[in-house]
Parts: C-alpha cells; sequence; structure tokens
C-alpha cells in the first residue's frame, strides 16, 4: 500500500534518510510482526516499532499489569493495575499510531500463535521478549521451522543479552545451540532477583533496531550474542558455535 | 597465560582472583579451571556451576570442554533469561 500525505509528514525523518526512504517505510508499513512478552523489553519494543510505523503488530501476553511492572514497564499506567496488559498495550500503540494494525493476544505463546496471523504465511519477524527459556526454545524452534527472523533478548539485575538469528537465509546455529534444549531455569529472575529498568530499555531498543535492520535487508549478525554490564558500562560481542549435535537445526537422522 | 573474564554479577564475586593465570596442561579446559576455582572460591563456583552459564574463547562461546591454548582469553557469563 502506498504512502499517503499523513505518512508523509509522521515518517519524514525515516524518509529523509537514503537507505531507509520511501521504499524501505513501505517494506516496514507491509511487516507483520509478532511480540511475545510485553514486559519490560516489550513494552519499549512495541513503543519503537509501532512508532516507526511497523503495519501490523501482535501482541501476546496473559498477564495482568501489576504493581510491581510500573517501575520499568513503560506502557502501563498506575490505573492499569489488574488490566491485562496487551489490552492496555494495544490502547497506547493505537493512540500513538492509528494507521497501524494493533492485535491483542491475551494468552500463552504457543505453536498456533507462531505460525502467524491468519491468512498469511508467517510473521515478518518475530520478537522474543519472554521471561523464560521454556517459551524460548518454544518460539526458536517455530521461527526455524517457518524460516522466520527470531530477535531475542534477556534481562536480569543490570545485565542485557541480545543474539538474533536471520533463519530466512541461515539454516544452521539457532538459540537452541546456544542454550541446551534440556536446560532447566536458572535461579536467579527479576521477580526473586530484581532488574534494572533502563537495563531493559537499552536491550529493548537494541531488539528493535535489529527488528527494523532485519524488515529493510541490513541484517547479517546471525548468531551474534551480545552481552551488556549496566553497572559497569561494559560490552562484550560473541560469535556462537553450531552444534553438530543441535535438536532444533542439527542434521536429521533420516 | 589465560586471561580471564567474569562478565557482570560473576565480577563482583570474582574480584579477588587473578585474572591473567600462567597457561598449564592441567587447566587446558574452561571446566578444569572452574574445578581449580572451586577449592578456593566456593560461592563463584557455585555460580559458574548454575545452568546456562555461558563460557567464551576468543569472543566465540564454546562447551566447557573446548580445548585452551596459551594466549586464550576465557570469559564467563552468568546466565540472563528474564525479561
Amino acid at each position: 500500500m502506498p504512502l499517503n500525505d499523513d505518512d508523509f509528514m509522521r515518517y519524514s525523518r525515516h524518509l529523509l534518510m537514503g537507505d531507509i526512504g520511501e521504499a524501505g517505510q513501505e517494506k516496514l508499513t507491509q511487516a507483520k510482526v509478532l511480540i511475545v512478552g510485553l514486559g519490560g523489553l516489550g513494552c519499549p519494543v512495541a513503543l519503537y516499532l509501532a512508532a516507526a510505523g511497523v503495519g501490523h503488530i501482535d501482541l501476546c501476553d496473559p498477564d495482568r499489569v501489576d504493581k510491581t511492572n510500573l517501575q520499568r514497564q513503560v506502557l502501563y499506567r498506575t490505573e492499569d493495575c489488574g488490566e491485562l496488559k496487551v489490552a492496555c498495550a494495544k490502547d497506547r500503540l493505537q493512540a500513538l499510531n492509528s494507521g497501524i494494525t494493533v492485535n491483542a493476544l491475551a494468552r500463552e505463546v504457543d505453536v498456533e500463535i507462531l505460525a502467524g496471523p491468519p491468512l498469511t504465511e508467517s510473521y515478518s519477524a518475530v520478537i522474543d521478549c519472554t521471561d523464560n527459556v521454556a517459551a524460548r526454545q518454544l518460539i526458536n524452534t517455530a521461527c526455524y521451522q517457518q524460516k522466520t527472523p527470531l530477535i531475542s533478548a534477556a534481562a536480569v539485575g543490570w545485565e542485557g543479552q541480545i543474539v538474533a538469528f536471520d533463519f530466512r537465509h541461515y539454516r544452521r546455529l539457532c538459540f537452541s545451540c546456544i542454550i541446551d534444549y534440556k536446560s532447566t531455569e536458572p535461579m536467579m529472575n527479576c521477580a526473586n532477583s530484581g532488574v534494572v529498568g533502563p537495563v531493559l530499555g537499552v536491550m529493548g531498543s537494541l531488539q528493535s533496531t535489529a527488528v527494523m535492520r532485519m524488515l529493510l535487508g541490513f541484517f547479517e549478525q546471525h548468531g551474534e550474542l551480545q552481552r551488556y554490564d549496566g553497572k559497569r558500562g561494559q560490552w562484550l560481542t560473541m560469535q556462537c558455535a553450531v552444534d553438530p549435535r543441535c535438536p532444533i537445526c542439527g542434521p536429521t537422522d533420516s | 597465560m589465560l586471561n580471564l573474564l567474569f562478565f557482570g554479577r560473576l565480577g563482583d564475586l570474582a574480584s579477588g582472583i587473578d585474572k591473567a593465570i600462567p597457561y598449564h596442561i592441567d587447566l587446558a579446559t574452561p571446566l578444569a579451571i572452574r574445578n581449580k576455582l572451586a577449592e578456593q572460591h566456593p560461592l563463584l563456583t557455585k555460580e559458574l556451576s548454575e545452568p546456562q552459564v555461558l563460557v567464551s574463547v576468543n569472543k566465540m562461546i564454546v562447551k566447557w570442554d573446548h580445548p585452551l591454548f596459551d594466549g586464550d582469553e576465557v570469559a564467563f557469563l552468568p546466565p540472563v533469561t528474564g525479561g
């Protein structure tokens, strides 16, 4: 769908950029993405992608807003406590940008959701903003099978992690190569150990940037893992290795 | 020499540890280093034994039995799964 007059004003700061421009903005407008988890990571991701004009955003989270969320989950207000996160998020995102479609999916992520919106082949990208390894493995498996780009991030305390996979172009190396598929949940999580709000903002901003790179065709760092230590202001960038015995992307017996 | 890096909150537990250690055949894997640390730094070793602790050698994520060579940089990364 071509850009209209309002779009030319709204997205003018993208249109001024030679490597985005009208063609790039149309790619964003036509994209369909799924954000899994509307917590500390999902909030900034959803805000930036909605503002950027990503045309179709599905939000998946079964939880309701709790007062303890408000220290970091920047989409929600005090009066939202007790309401469904995806419903509140949808309202805020549509108020920010009524020209995009936002759907609220108030349930746990499953293979049906990950298969893509109705009448389409699959999502343009899936953004993993969940808080547990089981969901991350489920999302990774579905994205690998459907050749859907996956942008996964995590945070706890002062620390953040991001890794992204362009399964459209790379068929080896996935999340399960890095974190063992059978691995148990670590002891530390945000609920029992805390997390610094802006660290989630840093990682969520990086995730949204990676999504835009995927959608615009700039992404080349398949399986590159970045760690951020907000307490010391340190970054570490590492390459991950293919696990030849990976149950998801490894060779099959047949 | 082997250069050790304890990233993030692991750094809080590793403040008294020498980060440059002589290369030795008995310390030729990240697992061997962890076992060696267990003698004097049980708290750090407990954290290093958590599921999903990652190890990188020269900026490449590897398994715990990855062979080490003189001059390698070995980084230990605590699990991060919240969101």
